[in-house]
């Protein structure tokens, strides 16, 4: 046993109670907080305001008024909502809308996992210049990627002329373009980035000791893929289907430039109602009611595919 | 020891990765039911050759056989081994339940018998309540366990243990060496067990070989290691050791030999095979050494030194000296009542057994 001074304990507790005293003064002398940290909050919620939902509140406030050739007045009517879900025109052309951005989710899908899983399993250099590929058409713009399948598909385009000097074909093939299929195309070509990005990253962040132990467990290259790789890059999955399925929901330019009459979208008779009808009041209503379903329909598929797990990062909440 | 069955034989293996070389023909034969251990320095190899036969490495040259039979070509999913990995490498999308029930659900085995062994392979490790849990509510100790049942439940040839509590703080690791102690005990598995703590190796293993640099430099006892180390990097590497370079000055007719070391002689003991003038090494632990006054009279070897600097290790002490030929002798001494009369600057006698003394042919 040592032998401490007798008052060793009291001294130390007094150094420490003055170190802290001093440090604490040393720190905070002279600096006053400026208010609540909530205040800091302030530009950010302004902004959020004044550009994210002030434009959307007056749109669904002018959804109750009125519009005729006279001009739009305040008013508070559920007429063109009515008229939204009771129009058969509108309703169909809602329900093909749906159809289309779930398609193009799919093909999407069905396209992206295996060149984001060829991505990741690529190694230094290789990787770099695959990535780099893929994102190459993204520098352009999102018009020109679409419109660059006019001069592909068209009647003097690139296909027709080729086939036709084949001598496959004697005239040219007008179905190419202008119908719901090109839409597919031109969608499915312009989103595509949209899908393969976060399942890419979902995995690449899976660990490959995990792959290594369940190979060790006894588990064949198929089981691995099924039980490890798929579960664990499902949040890269949802996020993506959501991010295709929202961007091609609200389409325009796309089915503008490629779908001709039969490849109209709900952007398109929106659009159409605001710039061609003047119709602004209806064309909110319209608006209004794709966002609101859309919301429902994420609503309802977090349900069954755990949609949370997009925000969380695939963690439990 | 030739009589016991050999559980894992590694003939020959050599593996580079591009001009890095990390095994060079590697001989090794491990007995089954042992708990043997791979010690060395990071990079020595000693990953690699786990990973080998594990089936995660191919073997450049060579082979390694499991059981007697060549593992060449065999994947990882069809190979009797089971590996628990350095960062457990537990499934986070899985519950504990799910976890350990993977391995015998890939080998397509009946439901019912998957809960059952399941069950008992959880009371092993006492997580018999942790089944619904998923990995990140687990504590550290935990996971270690369920990562330990994983692997276990396969029944598995050969365990193959990746450094995996390395990670872990020392009173946690402690107790996870124990409980690995304990399950080695209770099953006839052979455990290989790779780790660059020679105390971990120590307290563990039925044998242990140490590497270094993709070369396998002694096979032994725990004791055998410790006691009797072959090479310079193996004493230094096991235990804390004063090694000297030296040269046989005269061999005795009964196979006793000296070693000259800058002027300070050692005496061999005659198991060696040694001519006068080669050129040995010798290797005293700081505890085989004991210190006294100078004018008393002590048993074994002895020279005289000077105190350079004492330390208190908590439960020791620890003595730089200088012999009066100019080495320094590191000594650990534990008797503290003998110890507390002896200042820095003193002048002592430094006294050892002779068969202390390890004779290192490199």
């Amino acid at each position: 046993m040592r032998v401490l001074p007798k008052n060793y304990e009291k001294k130390v507790s007094e150094n420490s109670t003055m170190s802290k005293k001093k440090l604490s003064k040393s720190r905070f002398d002279g600096v006053k907080p400026i208010g609540k940290p909530l205040f800091l909050l302030a530009p950010g919620v302004l902004w959020l305001l004044i550009f994210g939902l002030a434009p959307l509140l007056f749109m669904l406030m002018m959804s109750f008024w009125t519009s005729s050739i006279f001009g739009t007045k305040p008013d508070f009517s559920f007429d063109n909502f009515s008229r939204v879900f009771f129009t058969e025109l509108y309703r169909d052309q809602l329900i093909k809308t749906l159809r289309i951005a779930f398609m193009t989710t799919m093909l999407t899908l069905i396209i992206s996992y295996p060149v984001a899983f060829l991505l990741s399993r690529l190694q230094g250099l290789r990787k770099a210049f695959f990535v780099l590929l893929i994102f190459l058409p993204f520098w352009t713009s999102y018009v020109i990627r679409a419109f660059v399948w006019l001069p592909i598909l068209g009647r003097n385009g690139a296909i027709n002329n080729f086939l036709q000097s084949l001598g496959v074909i004697d005239a040219p093939l007008d179905w190419l373009l202008f119908n719901e299929g090109s839409v597919f195309l031109g969608l499915v070509y312009v989103y595509t980035l949209f899908m393969t990005l976060p399942i890419y990253l979902s995995l690449e962040k899976i660990d490959g000791a995990l792959v290594e132990a369940a190979t060790d467990l006894g588990a064949k290259p198929f089981s691995v893929f099924y039980r490890i790789i798929l579960p664990l890059s499902w949040p890269g999955v949802l996020s993506g289907c959501i991010m295709v399925f929202l961007l091609t929901v609200g389409a325009f330019v796309t089915p503008q430039l490629l779908g001709g009459p039969s490849g109209i979208m709900y952007g398109n008779v929106i659009a159409s109602q605001f710039l061609a009808n003047n119709n602004w009041a209806f064309g909110s209503a319209l608006s209004i009611s794709l966002i609101l379903i859309v919301m429902i329909l994420l609503a309802i598929s977090s349900r069954w595919i755990g949609v949370q797990h997009v925000f969380t990062g695939g963690k439990e909440t | 020891m030739s009589s016991r069955d050999v559980s894992v034989e590694v003939q020959g293996v050599s593996k580079s990765f591009g001009s890095v070389i990390a095994l060079n023909s590697v001989s090794l034969d491990i007995f089954k039911g042992e708990f043997f251990s791979l010690l060395g320095p990071s990079g020595c190899g000693k990953t690699t050759l786990l990973r080998m036969i594990g089936g995660f490495e191919v073997p450049d040259d060579g082979s390694i056989l499991i059981e007697g039979s060549d593992t060449s070509g065999l994947p990882p999913y069809e190979r009797s081994t089971n590996m628990i990995f350095q960062h457990l490498a537990l499934f986070p999308h899985m519950n504990v339940w799910d976890n350990v029930a993977f391995g015998l659900k890939m080998k397509g085995i009946e439901a019912g018998i998957i809960g059952d062994k399941v069950t008992k392979a959880l009371q092993l490790v006492r997580l018999e309540d942790y089944g619904s849990r998923k990995i990140d509510q687990l504590s550290g100790g935990q996971r270690q366990r369920v990562a330990m049942s994983r692997a276990l439940i396969n029944d598995p040839t050969v365990l193959l243990l990746d450094e995996p509590l390395g990670a872990l703080d020392l009173q946690l690791r402690l107790s996870m060496q124990d409980e690995l102690r304990r399950l080695h005990k209770s099953l006839s598995n052979t455990f290989i067990f790779v780790t660059h703590d020679q105390g971990e190796a120590m307290a563990m293993s039925d044998r242990i070989a140490v590497m270094d640099q993709g070369e396998i430099l002694q096979v032994g006892t725990p004791e055998e290691i410790y006691d009797k180390p072959k090479t310079r990097f193996v004493a230094n590497f096991v235990g804390h050791t004063n090694v000297f370079d030296g040269e046989v000055s005269n061999v005795g007719n009964d196979g006793d030999f000296e070693i000259n070391c800058s002027g300070l002689v050692f005496m061999g003991v005659g198991e060696m095979k040694v001519v006068k003038g080669q050129r040995v090494s010798v290797a005293l632990r700081y505890e085989a050494i004991n210190l006294s006054k100078p004018d008393n009279e002590v048993k074994g070897a002895s020279c005289l030194g000077v105190v350079r600097e004492k330390m208190y290790l908590g439960g020791m002490f620890r003595f730089e000296t200088v012999t009066k030929e100019g080495l320094t002798l590191t000594a650990d001494i534990q008797q503290e009542e003998q110890s507390k009369l002896i200042k820095e600057g003193d002048k002592i006698q430094l006294f050892w057994e002779p068969e202390s003394l390890a004779v290192l042919l490199e």
